[in-house]
This record gives structure tokens, sequence and C-alpha cells, in this order.
């Protein structure tokens, strides 16, 4: 029982890394019904920027340590930086892009993606060798019974729900987030609404590259290691955490990544290889049982 | 001086010319209206006007202003409110929040308050569902969410594409009773119509369309008896 609470809390912690990734993708395909295959390399550049800024303020450190406050500002400067990259992206590659086939922007995002990757990879002082991650937050072990958790784990849980519940009751609660919803129903009527439909889009990327630099952050203070390629693989387990829950659903998104997370985990926990394929397993079922995924919505094409 | 004025206005789908020259002209307070077949460019016209679509050449002056270069989010603060054929209502979004974001634009939280009390008192059925989500109602409902919406923006023309579609005649008589409404206010009104009596009823002139351009005009009075009309579209 103590083992299973121990690995569940792992599984909570790998699924709120998960869940804040998958959100980008969701909303992202909520929007502009695209899958943006270059997002979990935003994951990447979030840790990548959040190394340098930390180098950066090294002359700040206290006993080895960094304060609170230059902890906020390097996270909090990661990913801004994050997310304007995102917005950037859009702009350049997928903006004019939005008329055509699909085909088009899903092609052109594998291209953002593997160039994502490459580019800091040419360049001398990041290159393509893993680097360690600074420790951001204190790890204070705590025993509840027999389970250890650790400060890091309680700080980077908790930051992340709370950031989803935030995202979440800005999209149902507020003017922007009816913006935003309305912009996925139905492009053209926003437009005669008054929105204006290219900052919505603007937003929503740049919403999900923030939040992709946090889980990236959040990532590499769980495994202290970044390289370039660390996007790929944690944003193909993300976009299947999304599909899972529903792509185009934000609570589906975080119901999703929150299960591969925890499933994953435990599946490891009895065979190390196991946690690899758990996830194709999970989606697959859920596919067959209800194919728009968890909490998604059979889209009716009308007439 | 004209309110919206439309001058040689041509519309291309790629190599399909959809509106070939086209000029036509609304006053103040008027209502007039676009009859003509199916694919003859009415709501081209209508799309083109308020910037979903770009025109291929001519002009399209709104109270002194051009509106063929202004992207579309900016038209509708000019104050044209456009009630797209089909309705498009935001289904997954509650009634009262179709609703508000026809007031995107309105900074006055009175004028606001007003425009919603004047929804509701034209359409007391939408008052009756504003937390029901707008892809549940019927028909007629979403035709009536997507007029409340048009007056919440607050426009000073609107433009009505197909109002009666699919709609059972005691609804179109709601409908069009509320649209009269509207136009006693002081709002302009271009309609479109395949029911061509009933827009020529309500209209004060009206112009014929054909395969992209206009080749009758005139008074409604008058395009109700004539000849070319009743054979083509009254079905007398």
């Amino acid at each position: 029982m103590t083992t299973f609470l121990q690995f569940l809390v792992y599984g909570v912690q790998l699924g709120s890394v998960y869940a804040l990734l998958a959100l980008g993708y969701s909303m992202v395909y909520g929007i502009v019904r695209m899958i943006n295959m270059a997002h979990g390399d935003f994951l990447m550049i979030g840790a990548l920027s959040a190394i340098f800024i930390a180098m950066g303020f090294s002359g700040f450190m206290v006993d080895g340590r960094y304060p609170f406050y230059i902890v906020l500002a390097i996270i909090l400067s990661a990913m801004i930086l994050t997310g304007l990259l995102g917005v950037l992206v859009e702009k350049i590659a997928y903006k004019p892009l939005r008329d055509r086939p699909r085909m088009s922007s899903l092609i052109t995002a594998v291209g953002v993606s593997m160039f994502l990757q490459n580019f800091p990879r040419a360049l001398p002082f990041i290159g393509p060798q893993p680097r360690p991650f600074p420790q951001l937050f204190p790890l204070i072990q705590f025993r509840l019974g027999g389970v250890v958790v650790t400060s890091t784990q309680i700080i980077l849980i908790v930051v992340s729900i709370i950031l989803m519940i935030s995202l979440d009751a800005i999209v149902q609660k507020t003017k922007f987030g009816a913006q935003i919803r309305a912009v996925s129903f139905d492009k053209d009527a926003s437009l005669l609404m008054g929105i204006d439909t290219n900052r919505v889009i603007s937003y929503t990327f740049l919403i999900g590259a923030v939040l992709a630099a946090a889980s990236g952050i959040f990532y590499a203070s769980i495994y202290p290691q970044v390289d370039v390629y660390m996007g790929s693989w944690l944003g193909t387990k993300s976009f299947i955490a999304a599909v899972i829950g529903g792509i185009g659903s934000i609570r589906g998104a975080i119901l999703g990544g929150f299960i591969l997370g925890i499933t994953e985990i435990l599946a490891t926990s009895i065979n190390s290889n196991l946690g690899y394929g758990i996830g194709f397993v999970i989606l697959i079922v859920i596919l067959l049982i209800k194919p728009a995924g968890i909490l998604g919505k059979t889209e009716i094409d009308k007439v | 001086m004209a309110m919206l004025e439309v001058k040689d206005l041509q519309v291309s789908y790629g190599a399909i010319a959809a509106v070939r020259g086209v000029s036509f002209d609304l006053n103040q307070g008027e209502i007039i209206a676009l009859i003509g077949a199916n694919g003859a460019g009415k709501s081209t016209i209508l799309r083109t006007i308020s910037g979903l679509v770009k025109s291929k050449s001519g002009s399209i002056r709104f109270a002194d202003k051009e509106l063929t270069k202004t992207p579309a989010h900016k038209i509708v603060a000019l104050g044209i409110a456009h009630v797209p054929e089909g309705r498009h209502v935001f289904s997954g979004l509650t009634v009262l929040e179709n609703l508000k974001l026809g007031a995107t634009l309105q900074n006055d939280e009175a004028r606001k308050e007003e425009n919603l009390k004047r929804v509701f008192s034209m359409f007391p059925r939408l008052e009756e569902r504003i937390t029901q989500k707008a892809g549940t109602l019927s028909g007629g409902e979403q035709q009536m969410l997507a007029l409340g919406r048009a007056i919440m923006t607050d426009g000073k023309l609107m433009l009505l594409d197909e109002p009666s579609m699919g709609l059972a005649p005691i609804i179109v008589e709601e409908i069009f009773e509320n649209i009269l409404r509207i136009n006693k206010n002081g709002t302009s009104i271009l309609l479109i119509e395949q029911n061509a009596n009933l827009a020529l009823a309500v209209s004060s002139r009206a112009y014929v369309l054909e395969n992209g351009i206009i080749t009758i005009e005139g008074d409604s009075k008058e395009l109700l008896v004539d000849e070319r009309v009743k054979n083509a579209y009254l079905g007398a």
C-alpha cells in the first residue's frame, strides 16, 4: 500500500507535467484545428532558457541557492520568453497557411519542430549534449506514513494545479475566455461580433507556450537533465494525453495528462519496459470506446 | 447622401466570378431587398460588405468610409451588423454568452443592458433560455438569437441573409414583425430573401440579382406587379 501511494505521488507529479503540456495541444487544436507538432519543443525551449537565465542570475545566489524571488523571476522570464516564441512561430509559420489544406500546416509544424531542435543544437554554446538543470526548488523531505514527499514535488503539483484551475476559470468565466470559445466554434461569426480573431489565436499560442515552458521547468526539476530532444518524446506523450482526454477540451487535457502520468508510473513499477507502451494501450482502448476521447465531443458537420 | 454605397463591385472565388459589377445604395432608415435565385451572388455581396470576403475591384462606402480594405472586425465597429445565412450561433455557448459576445466592442455598460432588454422584449423566449446552450435551440430560436446578437452589436445597418430559411410560417411572421421593429428603432436593413413576396412586402426598394449582376431594380411595390419579377420569382 505504501509503495502504491509512493508511486501515486510520482504519477501525479509526472501527470501534471503531461497535463500542462497537453493543454497547449488541446487549446491550439480547439481554436485553429491544427495539431501543433512543435508544441513539445516549447517545453524544451522553456527548460533550456531557464538554464541560461539562471546562469545570468548566478550572482544572486546565497549559499549556493537561489532566493525565492530570483527563482520566481527565472521561471517567469523563461515562461514569457517561450510564450513570445510561440506567438512568433504562429505568426511566421502557421498563419500564412491558415486557409490552406490542413496537411500544409501539419507538415510545417513538423518543420518548425525540427528547426527548434536542431537550431539550438547547432549553436556552440548549447550543443547536442545534455546539460544539468539547476536546482531551483528546495529539496526538503517529508514522511507521511511510509510515503516520502519532497518539497519540490509539493510545489510542482500545487503550482501546476493552480495554473490549470486558473486557465479553466479564464476560459469558462471571463469575457476573453468567451471569445476564445467563440473563435473555436465559428471564426466567421466571431469576426462579425467584432472579435479580432487573429489576436485571440495569438493569445492562445501564447498561453499554450507559457504552460509548456512551465511543464519543461517542472520536468527538469524532477529529472534534472535537459537536451534539445526532450520536447519530442514528452510532446508525443502529452499529445496522446490530450487525445485520451478529448482533444479541444481543456478539462480533457488535464484529465488525460493525469491518467497517462499515473498509469505510466504504475506500469513502470511493475516492469520498466511496460511504462513506455502503456500510453498507447490506454489510447487504443479509449478510442475504441469513445472515439472523441473521454471528454471530447464528436463533431457533427452541419450542412 | 446614401448611407451605404456599393459601386461596380466585383468578387471572385478563384477563377469563378460570383459578383460581376454590382452597384446599389441604401439610405438611412431604409429597408432594401436583394432578391434572386440560389448562386446569384446575394450572400457574396453581404459577405463582402462585412469583410468576410475580399472584393476583386469596386468600392463599398459606408458612412463615408471605404470598407473594401477594412478587416471584418473593424467593420463591425463602424456599425454594420451581419446576420449570416444559417444563423451561425455559437452552438456550445449559452444564449446569454452568445448575446454578450454581440456586445464585444460595447464599452458603455448601460447601453449594453439597454440593448439586452430590447432583445428580451422582442424575443421573450430567449430570456427564458439564457442558460441553455445555443446548439440546443430550435431553428426559429436560433434565428432570434442571431438577430439578438446583431442588435447587441449596436449597428446602424443590419445585413440579413435569409432570415426565413427553413422556418415554419408562423415563426417567419414573428421574426419579420421584429425585423420591422428593429427598423422602426432606426436601424437600416439590407435584406436577402428567397421568399421574394415577403422581401418585397417589407422593403421600400429592391434589386434583382441574376448571375452576379443586377438586372432589375425599383420600388418594391412596382416590382411586386412587374411581369418579369412575377414570372421568375413570385410564382404567380
